[in-house]
């Protein structure tokens, strides 16, 4: 094969990866701003015909969307801080000082990776029904403080920076606090990073146990009203949406995500090349 | 992240250095990890152990728990329902995974070459894994339509009948099955970059002026070269096929019949649903057992192949 064609090949390749990549997400756009006889048309039409956003105007009417997602973004923005916090200091500890107990306790810590966490849900289900935070943005936030893989990340970010850095400011009397603030979190920037993209993407996608501790829609959050209010599964009855309606709801909720992604990829994709392979 | 040995080993031996300047009954060490400590207790750990404990008992909702041994686990084995769970479960790994694997690698080396436009490619690729889970089940759910999806017409176009997907007891776990390829394979894309972009490019040169031809270069250099994230890589995938729930839940809550029931869709009905906290806890335990047995599985294997090449 010549170079050349080896050229037209690849580029057809490309094409056809991007197209089937993307086919279910222009799709969904395309069909929520048909009208619904429009949809309920059999032959396949990307351009739609007639296009409304009726849809998009009654789901956010009919439907408190910009409640679920204010409920998604704060508690999602709540729980990376309280994760930046915790395991910050905690991946230092283990990283930099020596105490008692420090290589039994770090490998219970990351045993706990491997038991899944619908054995936790139960117990913990109970806990807040005991606390009476269900139904709360506490029972949304706090668990994710319990974030495993972030201790580990910042661990092995912090034992990559050369400590003659640090035994400087030791010498000059500097606490160890001190130390870790003023020295060593300006270096630990892609760290911090890739962290808080993971932990916000994790709280922002979360279902199982919004779905179970969540009931009203001040505290619910945007995949759970979603998959309540908006799924077209036969039999469901919850939802009695459109399909012009759910799909706008689906857009609606996708495109955020989407935008963000595409202005912040560089570091999204370090931060998941980094906890699978480098970490 | 990189870390050298040489690097780690320094940051030891100054880290001692700096405890003895300390003294070693400093409490700031214990300072630091006590926040995270008190989350990890409360929150992870503490109900882990909990979880374990209320798979012996027989808790119903409001009732106090009572102890009953492995009641619930004899129980699962009449158990009909936990049974087409267990099985679907099985199933939809095994054809999950090797499906994820193999597309995914596929991809990454398509998308690795150094022409113009290949993170096009990649931003494409990686683009459904960032839409969430419930979304894509109602997108997906609308595409797999009998009557006006989009699949069944482009099937139609080449000359396939329509097919049922979702409404359908033999073919609903398969509509599950393609949404989670489609969903998911660009996170194992963007893994798998990362491990090519490891490999040596000296090596490819090597191979070639040996002889080598694109197979074997794949075969001989490619494929040793990405063990490590080979084996990453099928780890993940395997503990997040066996604790599909989400797309399923929207799309079918399980159905028709049992054709699509999983078992962490089990633990949530049985849990939540019908309140029984013992029983739900006890098949959340057998999921536990297969993930260790599965990565024990891996981790020989892996090591048995390592050792082979040595």
């Amino acid at each position: 094969m010549s170079k050349r064609t080896s050229r037209i090949v690849w580029y057809a390749g490309l094409v056809f990866i991007v197209v089937l990549a993307l086919a279910p997400l222009v799709w969904m756009l395309s069909t929520s701003l048909k009208p619904e006889r429009e949809i309920i048309s059999t032959g396949i039409r990307w351009i739609p015909e007639s296009p409304t956003i009726e849809h998009f105007t009654e789901i956010f009417t009919k439907r408190p969307m910009t409640q679920w997602m204010f409920n998604s973004l704060f508690t999602a923005t709540a729980a990376t801080i309280l994760v930046l916090v915790l395991d910050t200091l905690a991946g230092y500890a283990f990283a930099r000082l020596r105490f008692r107990g420090r290589g039994v306790l770090f490998i219970i810590i990351l045993s706990m990776l491997f038991v899944p966490i619908q054995i936790t849900i139960i117990p913990l289900f109970i806990l807040f029904t005991r606390l009476g935070l269900t139904d709360t943005y506490w029972a949304l936030i706090l668990p994710v403080g319990a974030n495993v893989t972030g201790v580990f990340l910042m661990r092995q970010f912090f034992l990559s920076i050369p400590a003659e850095l640090e035994e400087a400011a030791r010498v000059d009397g500097a606490s160890t606090l001190r130390i870790l603030v003023s020295i060593i979190l300006p270096l630990a920037r892609p760290a911090l990073t890739a962290v808080a993209i993971l932990t916000f993407l994790f709280t922002w996608n979360s279902f199982l146990w919004p779905l179970i501790v969540t009931r009203s829609d001040s505290v619910r959050t945007l995949p759970v009203g979603i998959a309540q209010f908006l799924s077209l599964r036969p039999g469901m009855v919850q939802g009695q949406m459109s399909i012009g309606q759910s799909m706008a709801g689906a857009v609606a909720a996708a495109l955020p995500p989407i935008i963000v992604f595409i202005v912040l990829q560089r570091y999204i994709i370090e931060g998941i090349s980094r906890t699978g392979l480098k970490g | 992240m990189r870390i050298t040995p040489s690097a780690a080993h320094r940051g030891e031996a100054t880290a001692a250095q700096a405890t003895k300047s300390l003294g070693h009954h400093s409490l700031t060490p214990y300072l630091f990890i006590l926040p995270f400590l008190v989350f990890f207790v409360l929150f992870r750990f503490g109900p882990s152990l909990a979880g374990l404990g209320i798979a012996f008992t027989n808790w119903q909702a409001v009732r106090p728990p009572q102890f009953v041994g492995f009641a619930n686990f004899q129980a699962m084995l009449r158990d009909p329902l936990f049974g087409a769970a267990f099985t679907n479960t099985i199933f939809f790994v095994a054809i999950t995974v090797p499906a994820l694997i193999i597309i995914s690698l596929g991809l990454a080396i398509f998308l690795n070459r150094a022409i113009r436009g290949r993170s096009i490619g990649r931003l494409a690729v990686f683009m459904p894994y960032v839409v969430m889970s419930t979304v894509v089940g109602v997108v997906w759910t609308w595409i797999l339509d009998k009557d006006f999806g989009l699949m069944n017409a482009y099937l139609n176009i080449f000359g396939i009948q329509d097919v049922p997907w979702l409404v359908s007891e033999s073919t609903a776990l398969f509509g599950i099955i393609i949404t989670t390829v489609w969903w998911t394979v660009g996170y194992n894309v963007v893994l798998f970059l990362a491990g090519l972009q490891d490999i040596p490019g000296e090596l490819y040169e090597a191979a070639r002026i040996d002889g080598a031809r694109a197979w074997a270069q794949f075969r001989f250099v490619t494929l040793p070269m990405l063990a490590p994230t080979t084996f990453l890589v099928v780890m993940l995938t395997v503990i997040n096929s066996f604790q599909v729930f989400d797309q399923a839940y929207v799309m079918t809550g399980g159905g028709p019949g049992t054709s699509t029931l999983t078992l962490v869709q089990y633990i949530y009905t049985t849990s939540f649903q019908f309140q029984k906290f013992g029983y739900g806890s006890a098949i959340a335990m057998i999921l536990f057992v297969l993930l260790v047995l599965v990565a024990f599985i891996q981790i020989r294997a892996y090591r048995q192949g390592y050792e082979g090449v040595e």
